[in-house]
Order: C-alpha cells, then sequence, then structure tokens
C-alpha cells in the first residue's frame, strides 16, 4: 500500500498532466511533443489522422534509416585531400653523393689479387673457341680455394635434355642428382611462358654460365645458378665473393680504403655561399663505400632555400677517378647520389640516380608530400614504434622508413637461417658478416632467401609506411660538360686546387657537374583530413531528423520521457494487478469491482470534468434541447468537433 | 421527402471525402489558423505580434527566412554532382608493367637493300643536286649512272621542288627546270619562314590525281626536314605493299636485339619476351606482355630487383635517311594499354647505363553525370581498330585511320587495318597522299570531330618515370665486359663488339607505393537530405511534415476556398437573376444568421458552435433569447483546450 503510494506520489512530480493511462500519455505525447507529425495525427479528421500516422512512421522510419548510413559512413572513416601547390621556403634536401664504385682499385688490390686473377684465368678459359676440350695445366699461382668456395661451371646444352656441366678448372663431370634451381626453370613455373619456337637455329648459344652453390663445401647439395648472359654471371660471382673477402675487413679499413672527401668533391657552391667537403657528413654505404650526404641536419640545422632555380641551388664538381675502379665489380661508371629527407638513411640502391661523368647534370627538384591520417584513417605509422621488426638502420640514428624496416627485416631473416648477417645490411649487435670461412654454406642460404617469395611477403606484411611520404621529383637535364674550349683550364684551376700541382690530373673520364635546385613550384602537398568527424554526424543527424519530422535532440529527451512514464504506468498497473489478485484471493468483499487507479487519481487531481456516460451517447439527445443557461463545455468546440461528429453520423 | 435521401447522400459524400475542407471560412481565417498551427516557426510570430511594426518586421523576418532556404538549397542542388578527391597510398606487392623495347631503326638496313636500294640512289642524288653533298667519288659516279638508266618514280609522283624565292619560281629537282608554281603553300616547320634564306626553301608538291591543277606544295625551313619527309613518305609506300611476315623477318629477331635479361635477380631470356610488330618501328619486344596469362611482380623495390636488360643495337645496318638518331626506345605501359612508342616512348643511348625508376599511380574518375569520362569505351561511336582496351589516343588514332578509308580509300600505313581495307600505296592509289596531308591538316585543326568524340578513359595507370643515365661500360671494366658480351652473342663469332652498339637499361620501382588517386561523389542523397533538413530547420524550424502542411493549406485548402466562394458568387447571382425575373423579395434567413457574427454559420461544415453543440437553430424566431458571445474570439484561446480530449477519453472508460 505504502509502495502504491509512493509510486503514486512519484508519478505526480515526475509529471504534471499526462494522463495516468497509456492512451492519455500518448494523446498528451502526440499534442505536446515538438516533433511535427504526430501532433497532426490527433488534429485532423479520422482519415487524415490516417494518413498522418502512416505519414508518420514512414518518416520515423527513413529517419532511422538513413541514420544507419550516416553511422556507417562516419564508421568508415574516409579522408578527403586537400592538393596545394606552390614556393614557399622548404628545407633545402639532404643531397648524398657516392661514387658508384666503393673501393679505390688501387687500396683494394692486396685484398682482391686472387679474385681477379682467377676470374681472368677463368675468362681466358670460357672465351677459348672450344671451351672445356683443352685440359691445360691450372697455373699454380690461382687460389684454387677461393675458387672451391663457389665455383663458375660452364653448362653444355647441346643435348637439351642431358646437359653436360663442365667446371672451368676441371675435367668434365656428369650433371649429377643435384638440384637444378636453374633460373630459367623457376622463372618458368612462375610464368609458364611457351617453350622457345622449333626452328631454333644451330648458332644458338650451346654453352651457359652458371654459379654453383652448395650448402656445404663438397656436400651434394647443390644448385645453379643459371644465367643466360656469361656477363651477368661473372659480375654476380665476383660480387659474391669479393663480398666475403670484404666482409672480414673492419669498417675503419672499408672506409680508409674507400673515397675521401677531399679527393671527391672538387668544388660546392650553395646558393651565394662557398661550401667545401667539410660541410658533408660522411657516411658508410655498403654498396658504394664513403657517400657523403650535405645538408642531413645531423648536427646543424638544415638550410633552407628560399628561391627558385639553378643559381639558388646546390652546384657541385665531382671527381670519380674512373681508372681507379674496380674492374668487375661495377661496370658503370658514374657519380651515384640521392636527394632525401633531413635524418633520413640514403637508400641508394633503389631511389638514387647516376650522374654521367663528363656531363653537367641539372635536377630541378619538387618536393611531393603526402601527408596521411594516422589510425583508424589508415594503416600508416608515424616513428615506427609500432612496427614489430627490429630497425637496424637506428644505429645511424635516422629516421623510420619502409626502406630501413624492409632492409632490417631481410637481415633480421638472414641472421636467423644462415647464422650470419649480409654485408650489404647493417649488423645487430652480436652477430657477424658472412664469408666463406666462417659460413661456407652462406652464399647458397643468401640466395635461395633472396628468391624466397614467401619471406618477401612476410616483411611486407609486417612494414607500415609512414604517414609522411616525401618523394623528390626530379626534372634531370644534361649537357656536356666542360666544353671544349673551357676544358683546359677548368681542369687545370681543378688540379692544381686539389693537388697543388701543375699537372693536369683530373680528366673527362672523371668529373662531374651537378646542379641541385628548387623549381619554380618547389612543393605538392597532398594532405588529408577526416571527411566525416562527430561534427559532422551530429549535424548530419540533425539534419536528418529536422528534414523529416522537425524533431531535435530535445524531441529523442521527449521521447525518453514518455518512455519513462508509460514504465510507471506498468508499474502500477502491475502493482495494482498483484494488490488485486491478492484481495481477489482473500475474498470478494464488495460486488462492485475497486475504482481503477485512473479513476481514484482523477478524483484528486480533478482535471475539470468528471467522467460523463453523456459523453459516449449522442449529444442530441443527452443535452438539454435549449441551452438557457450554458456553460457548454466551450473547449470542445475547437478540438473535437470533427471528432464527434464522425462517430456519431457513423452510427447513424 | 425526395429531397432528403440526397442531401444525405450529400452529406456523406462531403464527409467521406479525404479532404474535410478548409478550416476556415475565408482565405484570412485559413491563414490566420495555419499561422497559429504551423510547425514552421515565423509564421505564428505574425499573427501573434501586437503593433504594425512588429508585425512587418516579423514578415520581413519569414520571407527573407524562406528566400535563404530557397537559395541554400538551390546551392546544395547544385553542388550535388561534385566529386572529391581522395589519395591512398597503399604499400604493397606491386605488378610489374610491360616493358617494350624497341630499336629506333626498324628495319635491317642490309636486309631491306633490295626494296629500299633505288629510293636510296635518289635520295643521294639529290642531296647531291642541291646541296653538293656527296659520299664518295666512286659511289656517286655509281649513282649517277644509275640515274640516267632508271626512270624516276619516286620525283614523278612527289616532286622535290628548290625554291628560287618567293616568287612561286621553282626549280623541279628532277628535270631541272624552272617553273611557276600554282596553288597553296604549306609550310610544314612554321609559319614563318626566314625571309632572308629563301634560297634555302625546299619542298614537295602534292597533287590531286584526279584534277591537278588542285595542288597543295609543302615547303619545309630546313633541307634536313624535307628529305627525311620526302623519303619518309616513300617508304611507307613501299612499306605498305610488304607482307606482315616478311617485314617480320625483315627486322630485328629477339635474338639479335637482347644480350642479357635479368630480371628480380633471377636472368630471364627471349623467351619472357613477346614479339610486337610496329609500323614505324619493326619488331618490338614486350616484356611482361602478360600474353601467357600471369603478370609478373614486384616484392622488392630497387634496381636490383627490376628489369635489366643489354640490348644490341646495330648501328652499321641503320638506315642513313629514315633515322638519325641511335638507341632504343622504350615505354612502360599496362598489359592491356597499346604502346603508343612513337608518341610518348622514351630513348635510350648507347654505351651508357640508363636506369629509369618508375612511381606506380594508379587513377579513377567518376564517370557521368561527374565528369565526362568512359568506363570501357564501349559508348564512344568509334570502332576499336586495336586489340587492347580503351584509351584516348586509341579512339583518336582509330577515328582518324576511319576517316582516312573513307575519305581516301585506303587506310594509313602506321595504324592497324580496319576490316576490309588495305594500306595504302601508290599503284592502287595514286591520290592518297595529297589525301592523306588534307585530311591530316583538317585532324589537326580538330575538324574531323574526332575530338569532340573521343573521351578520356575513366581509369588509367601510370609510372612516372626517373631517368639517369652513366657510363657503361666503364672506362676499366669495357675489356673484359666487351668479351664476355661478345662471347654472349654467339661464340663462332670473333668479332669483339662495340660500345656504341651496347645499350644497358635498368628498368626497376623505386618504392613499393601505389598511389590510387580516386574521385569520390562529394555527397550522397543522405547528406544532400540533412543538409535540406539543416537549412529548413535552422531558418524555420520546417521538415517534411511542415511542406506537407504548406501544400494543404495553400494549395488544397485555399483553392477549395476560392472555389467555394465563387461557386457561392456564382450561386447568388443567379438566385439574385432568378428572383429578378420572379420579382420575389429576398429571404429573411440569410439577414437572420448574419446577425450570429460568425461567419462559419453559413457554412454546415464548419465547427460553428451550433453545429458542434448540436444546438437547434432558433425557428421560427428570428432573434435569439441570449445571443451567443462571439465565440470565434475563443479560437486565439488556445491554452486551455488540451485538457479536453483527454477527459472526454477519460469519460469513455
Amino acid at each position: 500500500m505504502n509502495l502504491k503510494k509512493y509510486f503514486i506520489r512519484a508519478l505526480h512530480r515526475l509529471q504534471k498532466g499526462p494522463g495516468y493511462t497509456y492512451k492519455e500519455l500518448l494523446v498528451w505525447y502526440c499534442d505536446n511533443t515538438n516533433t511535427h507529425g504526430p501532433k497532426r495525427i490527433i488534429k485532423e479528421g479520422p482519415k487524415k489522422k490516417f494518413i498522418w500516422f502512416f505519414l508518420t512512421l514512414l518518416f520515423a522510419s527513413l529517419v532511422f534509416w538513413q541514420w544507419g548510413i550516416l553511422i556507417n559512413t562516419y564508421l568508415s572513416y574516409n579522408v578527403t585531400s586537400s592538393l596545394s601547390i606552390g614556393f614557399k621556403t622548404m628545407k633545402f634536401p639532404a643531397v648524398t653523393v657516392c661514387n658508384a664504385n666503393p673501393f679505390k682499385y688501387s687500396e683494394v688490390k692486396h685484398l682482391l689479387k686472387d679474385l681477379d686473377r682467377l676470374i681472368e684465368a677463368a675468362l681466358e678459359r670460357i672465351l677459348q673457341p672450344t671451351p672445356g676440350n683443352s685440359s691445360e695445366n691450372v697455373s699454380p699461382s690461382l687460389n684454387m680455394e677461393l675458387w672451391n668456395q663457389i665455383p663458375l661451371v660452364l653448362i653444355d646444352e647441346h643435348d637439351k635434355d642431358n646437359p653436360i656441366i663442365l667446371d672451368i678448372f676441371e675435367s668434365d663431370q656428369p650433371a649429377g642428382n643435384e638440384i637444378f634451381m636453374s633460373n630459367e626453370t623457376s622463372m618458368d613455373n612462375e610464368t609458364a611462358t611457351p617453350p622457345a619456337p622449333a626452328n631454333v637455329t644451330s648458332e644458338e648459344k650451346k654453352y651457359k654460365l652458371a654459379v654453383k652453390l652448395c650448402s656445404h663445401e663438397g656436400s651434394d647439395n647443390c644448385t645453379y645458378r643459371n644465367f643466360s648472359s656469361a656477363a651477368q654471371a661473372v659480375s654476380e660471382w665476383y660480387v659474391l665473393q669479393s663480398t666475403s673477402i670484404l666482409a672480414k675487413v673492419p669498417l675503419q679499413d672499408r672506409i680508409r680504403m674507400g673515397y675521401q672527401a677531399e679527393d671527391m668533391i672538387l668544388a660546392c657552391l650553395y646558393g651565394a655561399e662557398p661550401c667545401n667537403y667539410k660541410n658533408f657528413t660522411q657516411i658508410y654505404h655498403p654498396d658504394h663505400g664513403n657517400c657523403y650526404i650535405f645538408n642531413w641536419g645531423m648536427d646543424e640545422e638544415a638550410l633552407n632555400s628560399s628561391n627558385p632555380g639553378a643559381e639558388f641551388g646546390l652546384k657541385l664538381i665531382l671527381d670519380i677517378s674512373q681508372q681507379d675502379y674496380i674492374p668487375y665489380l661495377s661496370s658503370a661508371a658514374g657519380a651515384r647520389l640521392m636527394l632525401h629527407q633531413q635524418k633520413s638513411f640514403p637508400f641508394l640502391k633503389d631511389q638514387g640516380i647516376y650522374a654521367m661523368v663528363g656531363t653537367e647534370t641539372s635536377i630541378g627538384v619538387l618536393v611531393d608530400e603526402l601527408e596521411r591520417m594516422g589510425y583508424p584513417y589508415s594503416d600508416c605509422t608515424v616513428n615506427g614504434s609500432d612496427v614489430p621488426v627490429k630497425n637496424l638502420y637506428s644505429q645511424y640514428n635516422t629516421s623510420y622508413s619502409i626502406q630501413a624496416c624492409l632492409r632490417s627485416c631481410f637481415q633480421n631473416h638472414m641472421i636467423e637461417t644462415c647464422g650470419c648477417g649480409h654485408y650489404m645490411f647493417p649488423l645487430p649487435e652480436g652477430v657477424n658478416y658472412c664469408n666463406n670461412e666462417d659460413n661456407p654454406g652462406w652464399a647458397y642460404c643468401y640466395s635461395s632467401l633472396r628468391s624466397s617469395i614467401r619471406d618477401r611477403q612476410i616483411c611486407i606484411d609486417s612494414c607500415k609506411e609512414t604517414c609522411n611520404d616525401t618523394q623528390y621529383k626530379m626534372t634531370i637535364s644534361m649537357a656536356d660538360w666542360p666544353s671544349e674550349a673551357s676544358e683546359d683550364w677548368i681542369f687545370h684551376i681543378l688540379s692544381y686546387e686539389r693537388d697543388m700541382s701543375t699537372n693536369v690530373t683530373l680528366d673527362r673520364n672523371g668529373i662531374i657537374k651537378l646542379n641541385i635546385y628548387f623549381q619554380e613550384y618547389n612543393y605538392r602537398t597532398i594532405s588529408e583530413s577526416a571527411a566525416t568527424t562527430i561534427v559532422w554526424l551530429l549535424s548530419n543527424l540533425g539534419g536528418q531528423f529536422g528534414f523529416w519530422m522537425g524533431g531535435s535532440v530535445l524531441c529523442l529527451i521527449e521521447f525518453g520521457e514518455i518512455i519513462i512514464d508509460s514504465l510507471w504506468i506498468t508499474v502500477i498497473h502491475v502493482i495494482s494487478w498483484c494488490k488485486g489478485l491478492k484481495q481477489k484471493r482473500a475474498q470478494v468483499r464488495y460486488p462492485d469491482a475497486p475504482p481503477t487507479v485512473s479513476e481514484l487519481v482523477e478524483a484528486h487531481t480533478n482535471l475539470g470534468f468528471q467522467p460523463e456516460d453523456a459523453g459516449t451517447l449522442p449529444r442530441d439527445e443527452a443535452l438539454p434541447p435549449e441551452p438557457g443557461t450554458p456553460p457548454p463545455n466551450y473547449d470542445s468546440l475547437r478540438v473535437q468537433p470533427l471528432d464527434v461528429l464522425g462517430p456519431d453520423s457513423d452510427a447513424e | 421527402a425526395a429531397m432528403a435521401p440526397g442531401k444525405k447522400i450529400r452529406a456523406r459524400i462531403k464527409r467521406t471525402l479525404p479532404v474535410r475542407g478548409p478550416q476556415a471560412p475565408t482565405l484570412s481565417e485559413l491563414m490566420r489558423w495555419y499561422c497559429l498551427n504551423t510547425n514552421t516557426h515565423g509564421c505564428r510570430r505574425i499573427v501573434v505580434s501586437r503593433g504594425r511594426l512588429r508585425r512587418f518586421i516579423w514578415i520581413l523576418l519569414t520571407l527573407s527566412a524562406v528566400g535563404l532556404i530557397l537559395w541554400q538549397c538551390a546551392e546544395l542542388l547544385i553542388n550535388y554532382y561534385s566529386a572529391s578527391v581522395s589519395v591512398t597510398v597503399q604499400f604493397q606487392k606491386l605488378p610489374f608493367p610491360a616493358v617494350t623495347i624497341c630499336n629506333i631503326n626498324p628495319y635491317k638496313y642490309s636486309a631491306m637493300k633490295d626494296y629500299l636500294s633505288e629510293l636510296d640512289k635518289e635520295t643521294k642524288k639529290a642531296l647531291e643536286t642541291f646541296y653538293g653533298f656527296s659520299e664518295g667519288k666512286s659511289k656517286v659516279r655509281r649513282s649517277v649512272d644509275g640515274w640516267n638508266s632508271t626512270a624516276s618514280d619516286f620525283f614523278r609522283q612527289i616532286p622535290l621542288l628548290h625554291f628560287e624565292d618567293f616568287s612561286r619560281t621553282v626549280t623541279d629537282f628532277r628535270s631541272g627546270q624552272k617553273r611557276k608554281i600554282e596553288g597553296s603553300v604549306f609550310h610544314k616547320d612554321s609559319s614563318i619562314v626566314n625571309s632572308g634564306d629563301s634560297n634555302d626553301i625546299i619542298g614537295f608538291q602534292l597533287c590531286d590525281a584526279n584534277n591537278s591543277s588542285e595542288c597543295a606544295l609543302y615547303t619545309f625551313s630546313s633541307g634536313v626536314n624535307a628529305i627525311q619527309e620526302w623519303y619518309k613518305l616513300h617508304y611507307m609506300n613501299i612499306m605498305a605493299q610488304i607482307p606482315l611476315e616478311t617485314k617480320e623477318n625483315l627486322s630485328y629477331s629477339a635474338d639479335d636485339l637482347l644480350l642479357t635479361c635479368f630480371f628480380d635477380g633471377l636472368s630471364c631470356d627471349k623467351r619472357h619476351f613477346t614479339r610486337f610488330h610496329h609500323p614505324l618501328h619493326g619488331n618490338c619486344y614486350t616484356f611482361n606482355s602478360g600474353e601467357s596469362g600471369t603478370v609478373l611482380s614486384t616484392s622488392t623495390a630497387g634496381s636490383e630487383y627490376g628489369l635489366q636488360v643489354v640490348l644490341y643495337i646495330d648501328e652499321a645496318d641503320y638506315n642513313p635517311f629514315l633515322v638519325t638518331s641511335t638507341g632504343a626506345k622504350i615505354i612502360v605501359h599496362d598489359q592491356n594499354e597499346y604502346p603508343f612508342i612513337e608518341d610518348i616512348g622514351t630513348e635510350i643511348e648507347t654505351a651508357a647505363a640508363t636506369s629509369i625508376g618508375m612511381h606506380f599511380t594508379r587513377s579513377r574518375k567518376l564517370s557521368e553525370p561527374y565528369s565526362d569520362c568512359t568506363e570501357t569505351g564501349a559508348d564512344i561511336p568509334v570502332e576499336n581498330l586495336y586489340n587492347k582496351s580503351y584509351s584516348l589516343q586509341i579512339c583518336l588514332h582509330s577515328c582518324f585511320q576511319k576517316a582516312m578509308v573513307d575519305s581516301c580509300g585506303c587506310a594509313q600505313y602506321a595504324q592497324p587495318l580496319p576490316a576490309g581495307a588495305e594500306y595504302c600505296n601508290y599503284k592502287k592509289n595514286p591520290n592518297w597522299m595529297y589525301c592523306y596531308y588534307k585530311l591530316h591538316e583538317k585532324f589537326v585543326k580538330e575538324q574531323l570531330g574526332c575530338q569532340q568524340i573521343c573521351k578520356d578513359a575513366c581509369s588509367f595507370k601510370e609510372w612516372a618515370l626517373t631517368t639517369s643515365i652513366a657510363q657503361w661500360p666503364s672506362a676499366v671494366s669495357e675489356d673484359w665486359m666487351l668479351r664476355v658480351l661478345s662471347w654472349d652473342k654467339g661464340q663462332k663469332i670473333n668479332k669483339k663488339l662495340n660500345k656504341t652498339d651496347l645499350v644497358n637499361l635498368m628498368v626497376f620501382y623505386e618504392d613499393l607505393n601505389e598511389r590510387f588517386i580516386s574521385e569520390n561523389p562529394a555527397n550522397t542523397l543522405v547528406t544532400l537530405l540533412s543538409n535540406f533538413g539543416g537549412q529548413l530547420g535552422l531558418w524555420m524550424s520546417c521538415s517534411v511534415v511542415c511542406v506537407i502542411e504548406i501544400v494543404e493549406v495553400f494549395f488544397i485548402d485555399s483553392v477549395s476556398i476560392v472555389m467555394r466562394h465563387q461557386w457561392q458568387k456564382a450561386k447568388k447571382w443567379w438566385n439574385n437573376r432568378k428572383r429578378d425575373r420572379s420579382g420575389k423579395p429576398p429571404q429573411a434567413g440569410d439577414l437572420e444568421r448574419q446577425g450570429h457574427d460568425n461567419p462559419a454559420c453559413i457554412d454546415e461544415d464548419l465547427p460553428t458552435f451550433n453545429t458542434a453543440l448540436r444546438l437547434p437553430l432558433p425557428q421560427g424566431s428570428p432573434l435569439p433569447r441570449t445571443p451567443p458571445p462571439n465565440y470565434s474570439t475563443l479560437r486565439l484561446q488556445t491554452a486551455f483546450t488540451e485538457q479536453l480530449p483527454d477527459t472526454l477519453e477519460v469519460g469513455q472508460h
């Protein structure tokens, strides 16, 4: 009893007036809500009422459907991009210059002596008109140990099905049970190229060079890396061998064997300010030996360039002394250079460009930036800390990049599988570079790892690109330099400056001029912004609700209020029902049904009129024929006339 | 009694009609009712406000809000078909593009001797006559001898002319005669010819074979261009008569061209290349053409993992008049794209290592109605003559070729043949050259309509190339490199290769980032509607419901009120006329009702005091005993009305 009173009182407190049955509540809500449809349902005639009811439902379902779409759109985290192009004062890119050849041949000759003699002898044998037949004695000076670690073999393919493998310095040996991992077969598997046409002429090459790679020296587990071209085979073989030899040399010695800044960088001018080799930061790059980076921004502030055009850029004169190249290691001659961001590692093999000797190369730069939103808009990383690959390039103090990640990933795989690190990539703590003595099977291991598509895919999947991607778009043009007329004095002055001698020590074959400058439009920035923000979502939700039903958040609150009210009513109903049940079970004391809650409440609140029985009857009969003394129920004049008429006439 | 059922039926129809009629008898009443009950905000203020100024201000505000809504919504509609661009970068394994490699020289000169000897002889003769150039005494003598014996077809067809000055007196090269020339003069090089060197002007004349007075004269500021152009015309003429198989044999084979090949760290050979015969470049070879069904892909960036080839360019076997530069031409394209090597090829130098770094960009545009592009080219009324997917260039070339076949009766040599046509040559189409030049001029001036018919393709792939060159082979490696490559070329040939015969080419991805630029619809229907809703709600708190309200009140109700008024007027007028004719005085009943001061009383449908309360109309007596108050005024006081339905509902329980 107390509980019911409490609920009723609470209901009173909560609501002033809506009513005490569901119907009252609903009518009150429809009449008073700020949403547009429901009011119409109440106010119109019976036919229109139905139309309005239907329309309101339709609009409400439309609103919810569209809300669903909007929320879905929001959760897909789309981005819009804005593009801006123009010129502004920008940091001049870091410029890395290297020699295409990693070491001075004069300095490394003592290390590569054996190897060179071997390859010369081998070439001698190969290039004979009929190779393999004459069994000359191997000259005693050759280091056959080096040869036997990774030998080059000649494959005689006169008989297609039964190729004969000829070791160049040894007698013939038939193709045993070695696994052929020739490139062609593996490529064929990939590409399923049709077999060579049947009308192969007799001029077709019958001999092929291959590199024999064994997992251990003397073991049977060997593969032949087959090359369609001897030139390729020789270079590949030489790279493998020299890598093994150079891996044993300590870093200090390798730096000493490379090109020194004062020898390589002859002249430097940045804008109007002179610079010299001391402005360059030395870095040791495994592919290219000593590289020099201008404006790396590691110790000093990065330089700005505020003017377009060659006059305000970097001008360099380099000498690459082609005569001192290692003949078999790199066949292309020139400088290798790359433009990159400050504090990033230059990956010259990927993005480096060549500059040709005896020319002036002009490079106009456009900075192409892409600024992306991070998670959840796109899957990129800001500084690489969330990438599950240990960045080995962090020892250079450089920032994360996808190339660094991929190389680190490969090196980590290599260390896991082969037990030693590859010479081309940095080493983690406590691991050594691979060489033939300590790791006899490394070349086999490396080449199988390198051609493994699965391993590459693992690395691709685990590395993420950076959110801010900067590319330097270059417009390259070249001209002959120095011109014939100016050749003499230019060489003379440059030689004098470098070597302090009046003899000309430079020539066309080693000299390169570089101009690097910003173009007229030096940046193109594509920046992303979220296409759908929470503000966007709210305004669209509001727009939809307002468009169909004229509603707002307040309407939602109203609706919630009504639900709470109806919950209260339910609670009261349940209580009274329980009570009724109890009483009925106890005893039916009164013949009449007890007054309902609403009747009781009405008795208290007195909403103006007691329920009239006459209300249900046609008023023609109920009301006195002459309204001698009103008051008539004036209120009914406006709200109900049509409604009252309706049922009346229908009843007729 | 007879009228009663009719009235009843009419009453019932009136009731059952969905439109029960307006809420007010007159338009101003209706407006008042609307303003008080509408869901939009401004209108109510107009009615409720007191004072003229305030009311005027509210009318102004409401009208301007309506204006704003209309303006903004129009803007929204106009901008509906706009697109926003999004750039996504994805790091992934990338498909390697097809790389088509050609020798700049199309056919081996030695093999072409049979076909071209006559033409070459005459060209040399012309050079000697005009410029006094001779390769060597013995050769010249031979050619002069040959000259006398050969009946020159070439010069009869297209005479090479030397202009004395602008007086239109020319020296015919063949006859050496001077004559006046008729016809229009076209300057191929530039419209402004250096008048100081008018002696050097050389050109040729193309005449309509059917009508010899119709001639066009093409002049060139430089003899180099004139001779080359003239040579090319004859060359194309000759080549058009040679069947395709023969031409393929005359050109370079894959073995001739490729010395070494290396892809993604693995060796490759001619089997990875597909032959593709280009009319102007002879045999070209496409690496990774995808014809075998698979497309190679790269999973590592960098020069080591791309395509590395060394090509053998036999410089000694070049045609001296047709091509004047040495090297190779390459083009990077999609497997489904036709390589337009003459238009967008990159030329590669000999004796150098050319490294080409690529960036991959894929773009997609929205088609109709956002922009005027085509997805597949199926909606373009030009037949695709190339066996490749649609591109703008394919469309333009096909369109031109079609126009050529239509107007000249034969097809131009540089483009594929449409069905049933054949290439132009002098024997069959003596007039084609003139026709071609006329047509080409029309095409360039956009008079053929090709540029209007052809549309952009909606999606395209692009490989941005960064080309750099290094010297190759280096001074110290030259020796062994050339020896080994010679061995590669063929063991039996002892001849050492020359480095100017070699081209080293590297094509690789600089990074594996795929940039995907796509257009997206900036607006969807959902956002459009919500923007409408935002505008409507912001200015007037209006919604679709209000729009329906407005339609209801301003169209249906107002019209019905106006109609009724008109009807009553007409009725009154009719009654008056009838009365005038019959001479009866007007009924008193009308006056009585007006006395109630409630216009609603006239209409039975309206919720008047009487109808609402079912008060019987005072019958018989003209004046009510207690005049009811002017109930219409009650309508303003809406605040109390809400309780009534509740109580009524409760009462029914």
